[in-house]
């Protein structure tokens, strides 16, 4: 997957380019808006990551002169301006979808993830990692053959990690995918970590391989090399 | 200056009706003084018809003339002025004095002219000059003649010419000096004008608390200074609330910032395991995340004060929103062992932005949750209060000292830093308060510090929709 990242800053661009190769995405950086104009004029990206703040010309206006020529590729916005109004201009200029700075980089990864797949619907009713099963349907949770008693947002949020195994979920996408809110805030954070708490002694006390981790200060993984 | 404009035009304003006064005075005075003066000539028109009859006589040649010797004994000099004419009943002019010479007072008679005893009128002679007439029939000598006196107008005129003229040439001195007199008037009222404008002119954001000198705070000057040194007090208020956030906010992200310094150079300073180095990083983005967190809030809060956020305002029933509260914040209750008591007393609804309201509830309600020792409780009521929809949440934390009451929705402020041992800026319920405001709503607290506190928030109450 060919990922164009639109950034001025040489340490932003450096951190998105290492951060998406390893994810493995090849990845070319443009640092004006010229040159992202050019770039997406002359190869093909599946995907281009654009800062709305770029000096020249903005994010906005490359993106309405591409959308203008009719190039369809998928645009994440990326931008540190995050008023309702700012979001429906980046939306209705052609973004795709749009990311507040400073973001979490999981969270970067599941809406390129989301961007890249858009129209695939995802319908997997049975997951499983190790010898954790769920079925989703029947709403059931066994782990190494026994069922865990789970409250229905416990069921959730281990759905939500189940679905992307091996990837770390921050807090901000917990807040909005599972518990459906609108913005973080304390309180909030506080609940989250509460309920993982408690998933996790259910999940894993009686076990000797611990699926469900906690990536300090980014967020939480369920898999397989959890430690 | 502006204050000499005002001056120059307060004079103006006095000296312009004070003229205005004057002319109609020197007018009316005028009036008077020549009807006065026309009554007084007429008058001696008339006894001097009277001497003048005494003296008339019938020559030899049948002509009429006047004894001359009698002039000497007149006490009127204006005798001398006299214009003297007889005439026939036929208009014959039978006598015309020296001073009238070939000239006539008027006409031939008039019909009925001096019939009655006399008759005075004005009258223009042959050579076009006003005079003021007065005649009379007489028999002389056994025949009818008519006898005009008449006296130039121009006499009166002439008098009243030289009145006016001396008046009119006081009237710019005496105007000269009432506007001399009103503009310093002027000046020592409008004094402490300036006075209060160059002591307003060194108050600056360094010396807000200086106020302005009130002589008399019952006069519109002294209201004046009173409405601008409250202006003052208000602005100096929210001057020093901006200073005090400032600074509270500069300090509250230096926290994590040297937290972030610290523990990176820490780490940078030994080898360590990739553990390590992976704990020293998730340290630090724990800070960040502090930080971000606080941004995001600062941002909120700096938003509201410019009013940039619309609000969707609704009617919905206050008690669900207190619910999803209570559930959303459920597991951080089961976790304190908090037995929680949601009471509905009657069925209320709000007009507000359910989102945001939502979010002051949350706050508020995680603050007595936070405060709260383990296994102690929580109350919450929703009730109707006049047309207030009211939720009053008790705690039974350590409660709040009254002198901190009126300050914990200040932003960053902490009753008891070292015993709250949160992380988390002290944004929430400044939050909340904003939210609640902003929803044309009230906050506030009831405290006495060791018996718990309730924070109990005001709405406008609405009808419920039927369906709700």
């Amino acid at each position: 997957m060919r990922v164009l990242v639109v950034e001025d800053e040489d340490k932003m661009a450096e951190a998105l380019r290492h951060g998406l190769e390893t994810d493995h995405y090849s990845v070319s950086v443009a640092h004006t808006g010229e040159e992202a104009f050019y770039l997406v004029s002359t190869e093909t990206y599946d995907l281009v990551i654009l800062d709305w703040l770029l000096p020249g010309r903005d994010g906005i206006e490359v993106l309405t002169r591409l959308r203008q020529r009719g190039v369809s590729v998928p645009v994440l916005l990326v931008t540190a301006r995050d008023a309702t109004e700012d979001r429906v201009r980046g939306l209705d200029a052609g973004a795709d979808d749009y990311l507040v700075k400073p973001f979490a980089f999981p969270e970067l990864l599941a809406r390129i993830r989301a961007l890249l797949r858009r129209g695939v619907a995802e319908t997997s009713d049975r997951l499983t990692v190790a010898d954790l099963e769920m079925d989703v349907a029947a709403h059931k949770v066994k782990r190494a053959g026994k069922e865990l008693a789970l409250t229905a947002r416990e069921f959730d949020l281990l759905e939500y990690l189940l679905r992307q195994p091996g990837r770390v979920v921050s807090r901000e996408m917990l807040a909005r995918d599972v518990w459906k809110e609108n913005a973080r805030y304390t309180p909030l954070d506080n609940v989250i970590d509460v309920h993982v708490a408690r998933l996790r002694r259910k999940l894993d006390d009686h076990c000797e391989k611990k699926l469900l981790r906690t990536v300090r200060g980014v967020g939480f993984v369920l898999g397989e090399d959890a430690a | 200056m502006i204050l000499r404009g005002v001056r120059a035009r307060l004079t103006l304003w006095y000296v312009a009706p004070l003229a205005g006064v004057i002319a109609l005075y020197l007018t009316v005075v005028s009036a008077l003084a020549f009807w006065q003066m026309n009554r007084v000539l007429t008058h001696l028109a008339k006894e001097d018809l009277e001497t003048v009859k005494g003296l008339l006589y019938f020559r030899a040649d049948g002509r009429v003339d006047l004894h001359q010797e009698y002039h000497h004994h007149t006490e009127w000099r204006q005798a001398q002025e006299r214009l003297l004419e007889v005439l026939g009943p036929d208009g014959r002019i039978l006598y015309r004095n020296e001073r009238l010479g070939a000239r006539t007072i008027d006409g031939p008679p008039m019909p009925g002219e001096g019939d009655r005893v006399y008759s005075e009128r004005s009258a223009q002679m042959s050579d076009g000059s006003a005079v003021l007439l007065v005649s009379s029939r007489y028999e002389l000598q056994g025949a009818p003649v008519l006898i005009r006196v008449a006296y130039s107008e121009d006499l009166i005129w002439r008098r009243l010419r030289e009145t006016l003229a001396i008046l009119l040439l006081a009237l710019p001195f005496a105007l000269a000096a009432i506007a001399f007199i009103g503009y310093k008037m002027a000046a020592r009222a409008l004094d402490p004008v300036e006075q209060m404008a160059r002591r307003a002119q060194q108050i600056n954001s360094e010396n807000l608390d200086e106020r302005l000198p009130v002589e008399n705070p019952d006069d519109e000057l002294g209201h004046l200074a009173i409405e601008f040194n409250a202006t003052l007090g208000r602005i100096g208020q929210s001057f020093e609330q901006l200073r005090r956030f400032t600074s509270d906010a500069s300090h509250e992200l230096r926290t994590p910032l040297a937290a972030i310094r610290s523990i990176g150079e820490v780490g940078l300073q030994q080898d360590a395991s990739p553990e390590a180095y992976r704990d020293t990083i998730g340290s630090m983005l724990e800070e960040v995340n502090r930080l971000t967190g606080l941004v995001d809030n600062l941002l909120t809060l700096s938003r509201a004060d410019a009013g940039h956020i619309a609000l969707q305002p609704s009617v919905f029933p206050v008690m669900p929103l207190l619910r999803e509260a209570a559930s959303l914040l459920e597991v951080l209750i089961e976790d304190k062992s908090l037995r929680v008591e949601l009471v509905e007393e009657e069925e209320v609804c709000a007009l507000a932005d359910r989102l945001y309201l939502r979010q002051a509830v949350v706050n508020v309600l995680h603050n007595a949750v936070k405060f709260t020792p383990v296994g102690g409780a929580i109350s919450a009521r929703v009730y109707r209060e006049a047309n207030w929809a009211v939720l009053a949440i008790r705690d039974s934390g350590p409660g709040i000292p009254p002198q901190h009451a009126s300050r914990v929705f200040e932003r960053f402020y902490r009753v008891d830093e070292a015993r709250s041992g949160e992380k988390a800026a002290g944004l929430g319920l400044s939050i909340a308060q904003w939210a609640v405001r902003a929803n044309k709503g009230e906050i506030g607290l009831i405290s006495a510090a060791g018996d718990g506190c309730t924070f109990w928030i005001r709405l406008p109450a609405a009808r419920c929709r039927a369906a709700a």
